[in-house]
């Protein structure tokens, strides 16, 4: 993943590391997350150029080369999926951000229903819109990594800038939200409660936000890697909810994803 | 210069969302805010959604206020269905929604506006002139995303807010360890103020209906009637009688208006031109400081009307929370089919969401008007008159001035074309 020894940018000057942030379709919170980045700022803002990122300055180099480009946001429209090929070859990492970005998140539940009636719901004229089919940074290109979450994760985040600093490979979470509970000493709101939880597909990383606070696990930061959604979703058969029920659950955040399908369409 | 000449703007930097400004100097009716941030459309896929669903949703249509998408929507399916909710949770709400509007403005003042007026790029690029003023936001700015995770659960996106009230109430000893945060950043929120009457606003006037949410017993955020500065005075139910929206081919944000009048404004300066009478003693002491009288007519000053909101704010966050014990509470929420909308004050001014439900509690019908639609027209006017009344000027100074108005306006275009 992380490898400085790429030998297509062995002629890249070894400085502060430049980083570029581009947005396509989603609310901006991973931005604003990123641009605060709460405590650490000022010192990380020492230890990186940030070359390209409209939200905080005017200008900036829009063709690169960058160390690492980070992409928030689905892609919903072609000239986004021609923007971000371009990005790929300038940049030498290139990683999404928050769920859109890394599984289709929000934008993506268009996707269930007919684009045409979709749209006309929302405008009377629709001949000049020319969305696509929502989906995440890595149905067009490769990836070097996911910071997940909706907003991205500061977990993930600090992560990901030590180890741009450092030149290690970074480590990111590959369980679920219940490993999470179960740390947090949490009650499981699926079994004590009964309540509908997503926490066993979802990936950890939010330190199980939602069932510490007394609700079920809404799947905001994506399918877990080889989630059984097939399994969670019989048990919530079981539980008596409706199939339109269970589809809902699993297509709120992860719709184009191949770990969440068997459950949508249970 | 030519007076057949083009300014565009491609790409107006240091705002919320995707927009380029068009100018044609000769003729000035050709301005032309081209809003090209892809339509995201909310109110196509929120259709067969789940009512207890909607706000995790729509909170997703804005990073910078998702608390005012999901209060905003939360009161509509409440009203739909039927759901009455206790005191404490109105008064969480409000709390809520202020602690993110103070957050909201703190970063569009110190990230967004005031580098133009520094003559900087951006706000890392203007940190060696204004040290202070980076730390004054970090650290007023850390507590009041504190204050909306201690009611939500997280900042961005909160997680406890469901139709009928929260689903978990932090212990009371948080609440007060709260209360002495804020007691602390009092006087930065006065700094905020000195900071940005600083400034030298361009001397410019508009002629605009001001409009925003009005209650008689204080500077209300989530409820109240919603009143114009020529005479409007109607309430929530009565909106889409009043206001309008339409499609222009260069914008995927419509452009809403009252019907049969030309624009109006929203936001903090239309509410202070509204309801300056309701800020806290203390914000007004420091409008008389800062030499500021309202109601105002320069947009510039929407700027200073943030920086009062933030001193308003954190004072009314201060007393709800000494004045209340807050505890858990169980939320009664049963199906019923019906409809409703709610209007609240977004940071950028006036929100509506409005739903329909069916029996099975899934949405048959959404409707939702961001501020930035209702300021649409209002800023596209008002660039026409601050390009007019400085043709002369060089090329570069227009450029910087119709970016400064359009930045003064604090514009969501994400919001806008949800």
């Amino acid at each position: 993943m992380f490898n400085p020894r790429n030998p297509r940018f062995k002629n890249m000057k070894r400085m502060k590391p430049r980083i570029a942030v581009f947005k396509y379709s989603c609310c901006a919170g991973c931005e604003f997350q990123l641009i605060f980045f709460q405590k650490h700022l000022l010192e990380t803002l020492k230890a990186v150029d940030v070359v390209y990122c409209k939200m905080l300055k005017s200008g900036g180099v829009e063709a690169g080369p960058f160390d690492v480009a980070l992409i928030e946001g689905a892609i919903t429209e072609e000239w986004q999926a021609s923007q971000l090929k371009k990005i790929r070859e300038a940049s030498r990492y290139l990683i999404p951000i928050g769920s859109c970005a890394v599984c289709g998140g929000i934008p993506a539940i268009k996707n269930s229903t007919d684009e045409l009636d979709v749209e006309k719901r929302v405008y009377a004229d629709t001949a000049f819109l020319h969305s696509v089919t929502a989906a995440p940074i890595d149905h067009y290109v490769k990836v070097d990594g996911y910071v997940k979450g909706c907003p991205m994760g500061e977990r993930d985040l600090d992560e990901l800038v030590i180890s741009l600093l450092l030149g290690k490979k970074p480590v990111f979470l590959e369980y679920c939200v219940c490993v999470e509970c179960k740390l947090r000493g949490a009650i499981c709101v699926l079994v004590a409660y009964g309540e509908p939880c997503m926490g066993p597909v979802t990936n950890a990383g939010c330190g199980a936000l939602c069932p510490v606070n007394n609700r079920a696990c809404y799947s905001c930061w994506g399918p877990m890697r080889d989630a059984n959604a097939k399994a969670l979703a019989d048990q919530f058969l079981k539980m008596g909810l409706r199939k339109e029920d269970i589809f809902r659950k699993f297509t709120e955040f992860g719709q184009p994803t191949d770990e969440f399908k068997p459950g949508a369409l249970t | 210069m030519s007076h057949r000449e083009k300014i565009d703007i491609d790409y107006l930097a240091r705002v919320e969302g995707e927009t380029s400004i068009r100018v044609e100097l000769a003729r000035q009716s050709a301005i032309e805010l081209k809003i090209f941030e892809p339509p995201r459309f909310f109110e196509g896929f929120l259709v067969g959604r789940n009512y207890d669903e909607v706000g995790d949703i729509v909170s997703r249509i804005c990073g910078i206020c998702p608390v005012s998408h999901m209060t905003t929507a939360i009161q509509a399916i409440e009203k739909a269905m039927g759901i009455t909710v206790s005191q404490q949770t109105v008064i969480l709400r409000e709390i809520m929604v202020i602690s993110q509007i103070v957050a909201s403005h703190l970063v569009h003042l110190y990230m967004f506006a005031m580098p133009d007026y520094h003559s900087r790029s951006g706000f890392v690029e203007m940190l060696p002139d204004t040290p202070k003023a980076a730390r004054r936001l970090l650290k007023m700015k850390e507590v009041m995303n504190e204050l909306t995770g201690l009611i939500g659960g997280r900042a961005l996106h909160p997680v406890t807010h469901l139709p009928g009230g929260f689903t978990h109430i932090c212990p009371a000893a948080n609440f007060s360890a709260m209360a002495k945060k804020l007691r602390n950043i009092r006087r930065d929120a006065a700094g905020v103020v000195e900071d940005i009457a600083s400034l030298e606003f361009p001397d410019f006037h508009s002629d605009s209906e001001y409009v925003a949410l009005d209650s008689q017993s204080h500077y209300a955020v989530n409820e109240g009637a919603i009143v114009s500065s020529r005479g409007l005075r109607i309430s929530v139910d009565e909106y889409r009688g009043y206001f309008e929206e339409s499609q222009v081919p260069y914008a995927f944000a419509k452009k809403s208006a009252i019907k049969g009048r030309p624009s109006f404004m929203v936001g903090a300066l239309a509410r202070a031109n509204i309801k300056f009478s309701k800020l806290h003693d203390e914000a007004k002491a420091l409008a008389g400081k800062a030499g500021v009288t309202f109601p105002c007519d320069n947009p510039f000053y929407n700027n200073l009307a943030q920086a009062l909101e933030i001193v308003n704010g954190i004072e009314r966050c201060i007393e709800l929370i000494e004045s209340n014990v807050f505890k858990d509470e169980d939320r009664h929420v049963r199906l019923h089919s019906g409809e409703g909308g709610s209007v609240t004050e977004a940071p950028r001014g006036l929100l509506y969401h409005w739903y329909r439900i069916d029996r099975q509690g899934v949405v048959e019908k959404a409707d939702i008007v961001t501020p930035t639609s209702h300021n649409f027209l209002n800023i596209e006017k008002d660039l026409k008159k601050l390009v007019k009344e400085n043709s002369d000027r060089k090329r570069a100074e227009i450029i910087a001035l119709c970016e400064k108005l359009v930045r003064a306006y604090d514009p969501c275009f994400s919001c806008s074309v949800h």
